[in-house]
C-alpha cells in the first residue's frame, strides 16, 4: 500500500494547497452534485410515472402521458348497464347526482342520451358526472373496495404487533448475550448469525411444513372462523419476531458496550435483571431499537411471500390482496397502479416524517451489516 | 413472553436474599439460568421455524411426497436428487431456471457497484447530503411486488412508459420488451438495483467514513492519484464492507421472488421463472413437493458453504 505513495514525487506534495487544485475540485464537486441530482430524478421518476398511469385510462396506455390526462368524453350512446360493469357504476347513486327520482327503473338498455332527453337534463351535466370515472376510475374500484381497507388493517396490526414484538425480543437475546463471554452464549450467536447465509427460497417449502404442523394441533383451525384467523396471523407475527442475524448483532454488541456497573449498582439497590433492562438499558438503547425499526419496518409492511402462502385469501393482508386485484383486472391497468400506488403511500408517509431517523438508522445498520 | 416475565420476577427476591452469602458457583449458576430466560423466548422461535423445518426436511427428500396434504408418500430413495439428470421434464425446468438466475445473481452483483459503491464515493468524497441520501433510499420503501410491477409499467412492449417516453424522443428506435428474455435479463436486475442502491450505498458509505482521515490525506499530500487512493488506500480499509455488500447480494439475489411474480412468472412470463419460483410452483402448484424441497437443498448447499467462508473470513478481518 505505501510503495506507490513514497515514491510519488515530493514536488507533489502539497500539490491540494494550490489555487489551481482548488479550482479543479470545485469542478468535480460541481460534476459530482449533478451526477446526484441526475440520479435523485431517475429515482423519482417511477414514482411520478406511477402516479400519473393511475390515472391513465387502459385504452389510452399506449399514449405516453406526463401528466393526469383530460378526462374524455363520455359517449352518450353507452348503455347504463355496460357503464355500470365497466366502470363499477353505482346507479343509485348515478340517480341521485343527476336528479332522477330513485323509484325510477332504468332498464340495462337505456342509454344516456335517452336519459338526457326523457328527464331533460343537460348532456354537459351527465358529461361532468362521468369525468370523474374516467380519470379516477382505479382509484374508484379500490377505494370502494371493503377488502382493501380490511387488508390495510391487518397489514398494520401485522407490522406493529411484529415490530414490538421483535424488539422486545431481540433487546432480551441481546441483554442474555451481551458479552458472549461463555460459550453457550457464543453458539447462540453463532446459530442467529446462520440466518444470513439462509437463503430464504430454501427455507420456505420445510417451514411451511412445521407451521402447518403445528397449527394442525391447535383444535378449531380446520373450521373457518376466529380461530382459525388468529392463528394464521399469529404464524406470520411469529416468522416475524424470530429474530434475524441483524438483530442480534446489533443488540448484542451495543449493549456489551455498556458498563457493567450500571448493572451492578442497580442490582445493589434491589432491582431485578428484569427491572434493570425495562427501566434502565431499554431507555440507554434506544439508537439501535431505532436502526432495528426502521430497517425491519418496509420488510414486514412489504412482506408479501408469508402472507400470500400462510393467509386465507379473505383474510389477507395488503400485498396478497393487490396481487390477486391484479388477477381479477389483469388487463385494467389503470386499477392495477392505483392498487399498487394505494399500497406504497401509507410507508411513503412514515418515511417522509420520520427520514431524519430513517437515514441514521440505515447508516447505524450498515456498521452492523 | 409473558413466562419470561414471571420466571425472572419471581426469582427477583431470592436474588436478594441468598446475595448475603454468596456461594460464588450458585450465583454464577443463577445468572447463566436468567440468562437463558432472557435468551430462550426467540431462540425458541427461530429454532422451531429456521432449524426445525430442515430436521422435517431431511426424511422427506428420499420420499415422493407430492403436497402438503399428501396421503400417501412412498420412499423412493435418491431418486430426487438425481432427477435432474435422468428426469428430462425436471432437468428442462431446471437447468434453463438455475442459468436465468446465475446470470440475474451476476448482474444485479455488478449493480450493487455500479449504484452502490459509485453512490457512497460520490457522497464521500463531496459531502454526505442528508437530501439525497433521503431520495436514494426511498425506492427501499417499496415492495418486491411494486417494483416488478412498475418495472412493468415502464418497460412493457406497448403501454411502457419509459418505452414510450425513450421512443417518442428517438433515442430508441424498437421498444424493450420486459415479457422477451432480453428485456427480463437486463430490465430485472437494473430494478433490484434501483430498489437496494440506498442499501448498498449505505454499507459502502460507512465502510469508508470509517477509515482514519490521516491516512486518506497522507496520500493526497504524497499526490497519490485518486484511482491510487481508491485501489491502495480506500478499498483495503473496506474489506468488511465488500464482504457484507457481497454476503447480501449473493444470497438475496438467488431468493429474489416478489419482483417476480410481479412481473408474471407464476402463469404468463416464462422468462422470469428463477429457481425461486421454479420451488414455489413445485410445492405449492404442480405436486411435486419433495423434488422441489429436494432442487433447493442441492441449489443451496454450496450457497450456504461459500456464505460461511465469507462470514469467517468477515469476522478474521474484524479483528
Amino acid at each position: 500500500m505505501t510503495n506507490e505513495t513514497e515514491t510519488a514525487e515530493p514536488t507533489q506534495a502539497g500539490k491540494h494547497r494550490t489555487p489551481s487544485y482548488r479550482r479543479k475540485r470545485k469542478i468535480y464537486a460541481g460534476i459530482a452534485v449533478a451526477v446526484m441530482i441526475i440520479y435523485s430524478l431517475l429515482t423519482l421518476i417511477p414514482f411520478y410515472v406511477l402516479g400519473v398511469r393511475s390515472t391513465v385510462p387502459t385504452k389510452e396506455s399506449t399514449t405516453l402521458h406526463l401528466w393526469i390526462p383530460e378526462a374524455d368524453e363520455v359517449n352518450l350512446d353507452a348503455q347504463v348497464g355496460n357503464l355500470a360493469v365497466f366502470y363499477d357504476l353505482d346507479l343509485a347513486d348515478f340517480k341521485e347526482a343527476i336528479g332522477i327520482p330513485p323509484t325510477v327503473f332504468l332498464s340495462a338498455r337505456t342509454s344516456l342520451r335517452d336519459i338526457s332527453e326523457e328527464y331533460d337534463i343537460p348532456e354537459a351535466e351527465i358529461r361532468s358526472f362521468f369525468s370523474g370515472f374516467y380519470t379516477y376510475n382505479g382509484w374508484r374500484t379500490i377505494l370502494g373496495d371493503e377488502q382493501f381497507y380490511g387488508a390495510l388493517g391487518r397489514t398494520l396490526l401485522i407490522t406493529v404487533v411484529s415490530l414490538v414484538g421483535l424488539t422486545i425480543l431481540s433487546v432480551f437475546t441481546g441483554y442474555g448475550l451481551a458479552g458472549l463471554r461463555r460459550r453457550d452464549q457464543r453458539i447462540v450467536y453463532s446459530t442467529y448469525l446462520l440466518q444470513m447465509v439462509i437463503p430464504a427460497m430454501l427455507i420456505l417449502l420445510p417451514q411451511f411444513l412445521v407451521i402447518q404442523w403445528i397449527t394442525n394441533l391447535i383444535p378449531g383451525f380446520s373450521d373457518p372462523g376466529m380461530t382459525r384467523v388468529v392463528t394464521q396471523l399469529a404464524s406470520i407475527v411469529a416468522i416475524n419476531v424470530k429474530g434475524t442475524a441483524f438483530s442480534v448483532l446489533i443488540f448484542t454488541a451495543f449493549i456489551n458496550g455498556i458498563p457493567r456497573e450500571l448493572e451492578e449498582s442497580a442490582m445493589i439497590d434491589g432491582a431485578s435483571r428484569m427491572q434493570y433492562v425495562w427501566r434502565i438499558l431499554m431507555p440507554l438503547i434506544k439508537a439501535p431499537i431505532v436502526a432495528l425499526v426502521v430497517v425491519q419496518l418496509p420488510l414486514i409492511y412489504n412482506q408479501f411471500l408469508e402472507p400470500f402462502v400462510y393467509l386465507d385469501p379473505r383474510n389477507s393482508t395488503l400485498l396478497p390482496y393487490i396481487q390477486s386485484t391484479v388477477g381479477v383486472y389483469s388487463t385494467n391497468f389503470q386499477v392495477i397502479y392505483a392498487a399498487i400506488l394505494a399500497s406504497i403511500i401509507p410507508l411513503m408517509i412514515v418515511y417522509t416524517v420520520f427520514r431524519k431517523m430513517f437515514v441514521k438508522g440505515a447508516l447505524a445498520g450498515a456498521v452492523k451489516g | 413472553m409473558g413466562r419470561t416475565l414471571k420466571k425472572t420476577a419471581s426469582k427477583a427476591p431470592d436474588a436478594a436474599t441468598s446475595s448475603n452469602q454468596p456461594g460464588l458457583k450458585s450465583l454464577e449458576r443463577r445468572r447463566i439460568l436468567q440468562d437463558w430466560a432472557f435468551i430462550s423466548p426467540q431462540l425458541f422461535l427461530f429454532v422451531m421455524l429456521t432449524l426445525v423445518p430442515f430436521l422435517f426436511a431431511i426424511p422427506i427428500l428420499f420420499t415422493d411426497m407430492a403436497n402438503f396434504t399428501d396421503p400417501s408418500v412412498n420412499n423412493v430413495g435418491w431418486a430426487n436428487f438425481t432427477a435432474i439428470f435422468d428426469n428430462p421434464s425436471v432437468a428442462a425446468d431446471y437447468f434453463p431456471a438455475l442459468k436465468r438466475t446465475l446470470i440475474f445473481v451476476g448482474l444485479n452483483y455488478t449493480t450493487v457497484y455500479i449504484f452502490g459503491l459509485s453512490l457512497a464515493l460520490l457522497m464521500f468524497e463531496f459531502g454526505v447530503r442528508r437530501g439525497f441520501f433521503t431520495i436514494i433510499y426511498m425506492p427501499l420503501m417499496l415492495s418486491g411486488l411494486a417494483v416488478g410491477y412498475l418495472a412493468v409499467m415502464l418497460f412493457a412492449q406497448q403501454t411502457g412508459s419509459m418505452n414510450l417516453f425513450l421512443l417518442d424522443i428517438g433515442l430508441i428506435s424498437k421498444p424493450f420488451d420486459i415479457f422477451s428474455a432480453n428485456g427480463t435479463r437486463w430490465i430485472l436486475p437494473a430494478m433490484v438495483g434501483w430498489r437496494y442502491a440506498g442499501f448498498n450505498m449505505a454499507i459502502f458509505l460507512v465502510g469508508l467514513l470509517a477509515i482514519p482521515t490521516d491516512t486518506i490525506e497522507a496520500s493526497i499530500v504524497d499526490g497519490a492519484s485518486y484511482w491510487q487512493r481508491l485501489t491502495r488506500v480506500y478499498f483495503p480499509q473496506m474489506w468488511p464492507s465488500f464482504i457484507i455488500a457481497t454476503t447480501m447480494a449473493l444470497i438475496g439475489a438467488f431468493s429474489v421472488f416478489d419482483e417476480l411474480v410481479a412481473m408474471g412468472a407464476l402463469y404468463v412470463n416464462p422468462e422470469a421463472k428463477l429457481l425461486s419460483i421454479l420451488f414455489f410452483t413445485y410445492g405449492f402448484q404442480i405436486d411435486r413437493l419433495a423434488l422441489g424441497m429436494t432442487l433447493a437443498v442441492i441449489t443451496s448447499v454450496p450457497l450456504i458453504i461459500v456464505g460461511v467462508l465469507l462470514l469467517r473470513l468477515q469476522r478474521r478481518l474484524q479483528y
